[in-house]
């Protein structure tokens, strides 16, 4: 008997799929994870309880995954718009920075001993900044057809560079002993706290911008325009839409939020500007876009279980004693099985067999001697 | 036709079932193909024609059913192994690279070539082959230098290059030239003299009928039969399509055309690639009468077409809408202005193929306070809108949540078309709205053209099909490399072969004197 | 500008000899569990391969100590969090193994009184942090007095991480160094801007290559340096550790790390209840910091240079910044007869005569 195996694509998704896919793909993911945990010689029982517990099982760890949920939301929201109309922004990490960068220089230049004032103006000029960032890229993707992967990109080494002048150069605290990082923010310029923990003000943004762009997307005119330009550039240019002005304002709103996600990571966690700002988050929000397909609310949940993912993996080193590599493939196995996962909503697997469907042969047999 | 001794097939498909997610494409069907014949085969869109031929050439497996190629079971994990068996397929979209020389390729995807390319043997094989079967081509010029005509005879030099025996021929003739279709057919005739076996696929009765031994019949998946060519008649194969008696007539009214509503003056344009692909185009269209511009594909009436709503620069001359100059506007002002376009890539520039049918809808009036208010789109009335248009357009879709990707050609083309005449144009200017639809299709969106010119619209019908473009147009221009070669007033006086030579280059008044007068559509 | 950094002295070295902060009651060795946290991977096989042997020749000391490290954390928030979570698990000292740190170990350490951190490379200390470093500077110049007799061209290529008194401080106790044994020979400096980026120090080692360094020197985490050098067939100086693994036939020697030192003094005094927070900066007389044994090129005149260098060290008769000192401009900064305050050479922020390249403003 001899089995084949021929990949087809699905016209239709069922709707059935939708829901068992995930929940199959994760079951995967931590059955395999298991086998490599009892291979590491640890219990996989024990080690997924460890990431629960620290990530969820109390207020501490679950404020903490709160906390690296808030700008990974942010930013899968800003490189989500972008993507939803094909225009591929890698750079948020860059915009990260601009908008980092952009809050500094607030606090730097225009202070003003109020919370509430200095939080719309470092709001406002992390969004320019980030925004003006991706939309210098989007305009020559829209111009002239310059690859936005590859500007954006760049970008970001450009941003990191710009950082490092800072910090290096003209705002160097000069009590830091050469350090190259800027003064401590005052009280007024950092985002207020909640509940003892870490959890800053940057949550309400990161739940509010996702809301808001649901319903751009889902329910206006500018977002319908959004969604035909993604889906197919000359449908839109023969219903009238402007595409170059659009590609430009939408890196531009990207580029803001991703900015504003800086500037909460920075004025609620960091509270002055140095090297080494932001863990990637640029980066990883392009992942949790894709897990979330996209969809504005799922990208809160999937930030969430991002953070989950990140924190108890954390811990797991700790508790377990593991090297963070065996952490990497751990989170790269759920990674992958969920990313993988998608593949089976598009495409459907079949496998004949030998005996029940049509003589298979010839072709094939020639091969195999 | 000859009556050929039934010899043994070179491929039998026996009982090929295939189904997609709630759809069963073929159901049982059987066909084979005989050394030596031109088997047509025929059936309107979604009959699973297309299905039946990617199952022969390895894109799809079947769910059951048997093939044979000549004689022995096979079965085709890829286009590889059906090209390996000896079967060539031509698709109507050439699979060639444009950047690459005719002879670069021939050998496209060959396996077991040697590192370095036997160029001199390549050449000659390419020439040996194409004076054998009379398709002449340079073997060292691009792809992309070549016209429509000469690609075709790549893209089948490719195939027997390959030593295909048996050759699929999907809608040759729908980019020809009369004079280009009549040249395929002599090389069609010489293969089949030399033991190959055509599979034949056009929506042509006429060439059909001239062309083919056989013809095999699909309807809705399922076989309806397969007859000797030389046994029928056009009528008969028809109503086997259609399963009922069909009438080829249309019924147009004689009608006063009125004022002109879009003129053109000399306008000029550039083609995606800086070539000038219009040129110095001055015509003007009125109130309820049919434009119809002829010509080959790929001579400039869809870049004309694209000028006429902005979406294409003029680089000189002057477009007029209702005596208000609109050059080089936003396709946005042509829209509101009333000109409506039905571009000929549905699926590419006149239709999101991911989004939904209600979605669909609105490409074009998304804006209009019917649908949006402050901004946001009401998709309670978007839905309504909706369902009106796919129950007057009889757009048969599974629901208005369907994406647009899952209908059929037919389907699609009914939805732009009452799209774009939902919103009372006052100039509609269809490109190849017929192209590809089954016979009830192409039937209803000509009544609908129609129906518009009789509402007082002004109608650009650009069309490869004479047939269509005589029975509709009031007047007809003929367009070559860009060019309007002359527009006559009364087409269906004109002889066809004049139309032909215009349609080839040759000016109206030497094509006109050349051709016998009065002798009418032959 | 200048009052402040008077000022700013004068604070530095009132901490540096250790503010008043009372002991800590003595932990039993099985409830200390000290988590070390670091920037990189244990296998950089440079800095934070270093403090991971440190932390074994530290368990090995002490087998009742059960220790717990997290790799690969970044210079930014998340690092609070392993601190927090390692207390959570019950950590009663943490070592912070990068400057980086120092804000957040400031954080965490406010929240958690009883808990005992200390943090490397850093300034601030609290009733519960204690800084350590060592006196790299010291082997650093002994390295220097190497490279300067082996180099031919006269020119010696230094790929510098980021510009900080650290790093500042390093290269020029080096370019004393090789001044002190080759006054015509210059060392040429690259910023990398980074700590630990194999792919960036190699580049910048080849761009120095590629300028005609005939010798290499690093400043940064792995070992990326010696093994450019080693492609390209010239000298290297390593950093960290003996990375002679790196380069086996061009590694002259390289100035290294013995944190197990520090790791094994402070569990003591936990254990034994005499901690309290200081400032550790021990040099080679302590043995903190080394050279890595000399590749097989080094002539026997070099080694008995630097041993006499050495010895006037380890003595205490003579120090790297001892006057006179001359900045690149050619003005003194050090006169003849006097010395470098450790407060002066934690925040050096200039280079000395012989070093070509920029600190950034």
């Amino acid at each position: 008997m001899k089995l084949s195996i021929k990949v087809e694509p699905r016209l239709e998704t069922p709707r059935m799929l939708g829901i068992a896919i995930p929940v199959i793909s994760l079951a995967a993911a931590l059955l395999s994870g298991a086998v490599f945990l009892f291979f590491m010689g640890v219990s996989p029982f024990q080690a997924y309880s460890t990431i629960i517990r620290s990530s969820l099982g109390d207020a501490y760890g679950l404020s903490e995954t709160v906390v690296k949920a808030i700008p990974l939301a942010m930013a899968a929201i800003a490189v989500m718009l972008s993507f939803t109309m094909l225009i591929w922004n890698i750079g948020a990490e860059g915009q990260i920075f601009m908008g980092a960068i952009a809050a500094a220089a607030a606090v730097r230049y225009l202070f003003v001993d109020n919370h509430l004032a200095m939080f719309a103006i470092m709001f406002a000029a992390a969004g320019i900044a980030g925004g003006i960032w991706a939309a210098i890229a989007g305009y020559f993707r829209a111009r002239w057809s310059v690859n936005e992967i590859i500007t954006t990109l760049m970008l970001n080494y450009v941003a990191m560079n710009l950082l490092n002048y800072f910090v290096y150069g003209p705002w160097r605290d000069p009590a830091s002993l050469g350090f190259p990082m800027t003064a401590p923010f005052p009280d007024a310029a950092r985002l207020p706290s909640f509940w003892g923990t870490r959890i800053h003000a940057g949550l309400f943004l990161a739940i509010l911008f996702p809301l808001i762009f649901w319903v751009i997307l889902r329910f206006t005119r500018w977002g319908y325009e959004i969604r035909v330009m993604g889906e197919n550039p000359k449908a839109a240019g023969f219903a009238g839409m402007s595409y170059i002005k659009n590609v430009v304002f939408v890196m531009f709103l990207s580029g803001a939020i991703a900015g504003i996600a800086g500037m909460c990571e920075l004025s609620g966690l960091q509270g002055r500007l140095q090297h080494g700002f932001s863990g990637g988050y640029g980066y990883t929000a392009i992942i949790v876009a894709w897990l979330a397909r996209l969809h504005p609310i799922a990208i809160i949940l999937v930030s969430f279980l991002m953070g989950v993912l990140l924190v108890g993996g954390e811990t797991l080193q700790i508790v377990m004693r593991l090297p963070l590599s065996s952490m990497l493939v751990l989170q790269g196995l759920i990674l992958f099985f969920v990313l993988g996962g998608e593949f089976f909503r598009k495409f459907r697997i079949r496998i004949l067999s030998g005996g029940a469907t049509p003589p298979i042969a010839t072709t094939s047999a020639k091969e195999e001697k | 036709m000859d009556a050929r001794a039934p010899s043994k097939p070179l491929v039998r498909m026996e009982k090929i079932t295939k189904r997609f997610t709630g759809v069963t494409a073929n159901l049982d069907v059987d066909f084979d193909v005989r050394p030596g014949e031109v088997h047509a085969l025929l059936g309107e869109n979604g009959a699973g024609k297309s299905t039946l031929m990617n199952i022969l050439y390895g894109l799809y497996r079947p769910d059951s059913g048997v093939l044979t190629i000549e004689g022995k079971d096979v079965s085709f994990s890829s286009p590889r192994d059906a090209i390996a068996s000896g079967i060539g397929m031509v698709h109507q979209h050439f699979m060639l690279i444009p950047s690459q020389t005719v002879w670069e390729n021939m050998i496209l995807g060959l396996e077991g070539l040697s590192s370095v390319l036997p160029k001199r043997a390549i050449r000659e094989r390419i020439l040996e082959l194409s004076s054998r079967y009379g398709l002449s081509v340079d073997p060292d010029a691009k792809i992309w230098q070549l016209s429509i005509g000469e690609q075709q005879r790549v893209a089948i030099l490719q195939m027997l290059y390959r030593r295909a025996k048996i050759l699929v021929l999907d809608e040759p003739t729908a980019v020809l030239t009369p004079q280009e279709a009549e040249h395929l057919f002599v090389t069609v005739r010489q293969m089949t003299s030399e033991g190959h076996g055509i599979v034949f696929i056009s929506h042509k009765m006429d060439e059909v009928m001239g062309l083919s031994h056989r013809v095999t019949i699909l309807r809705k998946g399922r076989l309806v039969g397969t007859v000797d060519t030389a046994s029928t008649t056009k009528e008969k194969l028809a109503e086997m399509m259609i399963g009922q008696k069909m009438i080829f007539s249309i019924e147009k009214k004689e009608l006063q055309p009125g004022k002109p509503v879009i003129e053109c003056a000399s306008v000029c344009a550039l083609g995606d690639r800086g070539i000038p692909a219009v040129s110095r185009a001055t015509f003007m269209i009125r109130e309820q009468e049919i434009l119809g511009v002829a010509g080959v594909a790929g001579n400039g009436q869809q870049e004309l077409c694209e000028t006429l709503v902005g979406l294409r620069k003029v680089e000189s001359g002057a477009i007029r809408v209702n005596n208000e100059e609109l050059t080089n506007s936003i396709p946005k002002t042509f829209i509101d202005k009333g000109i409506h376009y039905i571009p000929a890539d549905r699926k590419g520039t006149g239709l999101v193929p991911n989004m939904n049918v209600s979605e669909n809808s609105i490409l074009k009036r998304y804006w209009s306070r019917a649908v949006s208010k402050k901004g946001f789109i009401d998709w309670k009335e978007v839905f309504s809108f909706a369902r009106g248009l796919v129950s007057r357009y009889n757009v048969s879709t599974p629901s208005m949540e369907t994406p647009v990707r899952n209908l059929s050609g037919g389907n699609l083309q009914k939805l732009m078309l009452g799209r774009e005449l939902s919103d009372s144009p006052i100039a509609i200017l269809a490109v190849h709205p017929t192209w590809g639809l089954d016979v009830a299709a192409t039937k209803f969106v000509r009544e609908q053209l129609l129906a518009a010119r009789e509402a007082g619209c002004a109608v650009l019908l650009v069309s490869e099909d004479l047939d269509e473009l005589l029975a509709m147009s009031d007047r007809l221009a003929v367009m070559c490399k860009g060019e309007i070669m002359g527009i006559l007033d009364s087409p269906a006086e004109t002889p066809v072969e004049a139309i032909g030579l215009m349609m080839a280059g040759t000016p109206a008044e030497e094509a006109l004197a050349s051709a016998p007068r009065g002798g009418g559509k032959s | 500008m200048k009052r402040f950094v008077v000022l700013l002295v004068f604070v530095l070295s009132v901490t540096l000899c250790g503010a008043a902060y009372a002991a800590f009651p003595a932990i039993p060795a099985e409830k200390i569990n000290p988590g070390f946290v670091y920037i990189g991977p244990i296998g950089d096989g440079g800095w934070t391969y270093m403090h991971e042997q440190g932390r074994l020749a530290m368990e090995k000391e002490f087998p009742g100590v059960k220790s717990t490290f997290v790799e690969s954390i970044p210079e930014g928030p998340d690092a609070a969090r392993v601190f927090e979570t390692m207390i959570r698990n019950g950590s009663k000292v943490i070592f912070g193994t990068t400057f980086g740190y120092m804000d957040f170990v400031q954080e965490v350490a406010k929240k958690y009184p009883d808990t005992i951190f200390m943090h490397c490379a850093g300034y601030k200390d609290a009733p519960n942090v204690g800084t350590y470093f060592g006196r790299m500077y010291q082997a650093r110049y002994l390295s220097g007095l190497v490279a300067g007799k082996m180099t031919k061209k006269n020119r010696i290529g230094y790929v510098g991480a980021h510009p900080i008194p650290e790093v500042i401080r390093g290269i020029n106790a080096f370019t004393q160094g090789v001044r002190k044994a080759n006054p015509e020979a210059e060392v040429q400096v690259i910023w990398i801007f980074s700590w630990l980026d194999p792919g960036k120090e190699k580049e910048a080692a080849k761009a120095l290559i590629d300028s005609g360094v005939d010798i290499l020197a690093m400043h940064a985490d792995t070992g990326a340096t010696p093994q450019a050098a080693e492609e390209a067939g010239i000298y290297v100086i390593g950093y960290n550790n003996d990375m002679s693994a790196y380069a086996p036939t061009k590694h002259l020697t390289a100035p290294i790390w013995d944190w197990g030192m520090v790791y094994k003094e402070t569990i003591g005094q936990v254990i034994k209840g005499t901690w309290q927070p200081s400032h550790i900066w021990y040099g080679l007389k302590e043995g903190m910091v080394a050279l890595a044994p000399y590749g097989k090129d080094v002539p026997d005149l070099v080694k008995a240079l630097v041993d006499v260098e050495k010895a006037k060290i380890v003595s205490g008769e003579w120090d790297v910044f001892h006057g006179p000192v001359k900045d690149q401009s050619g003005e003194v900064k050090v006169p003849e007869g006097a010395a470098m305050t450790d407060g002066e050479m934690l925040s050096m922020n200039w280079f000395v005569e012989g070093v070509k390249g920029d600190i950034p403003k």
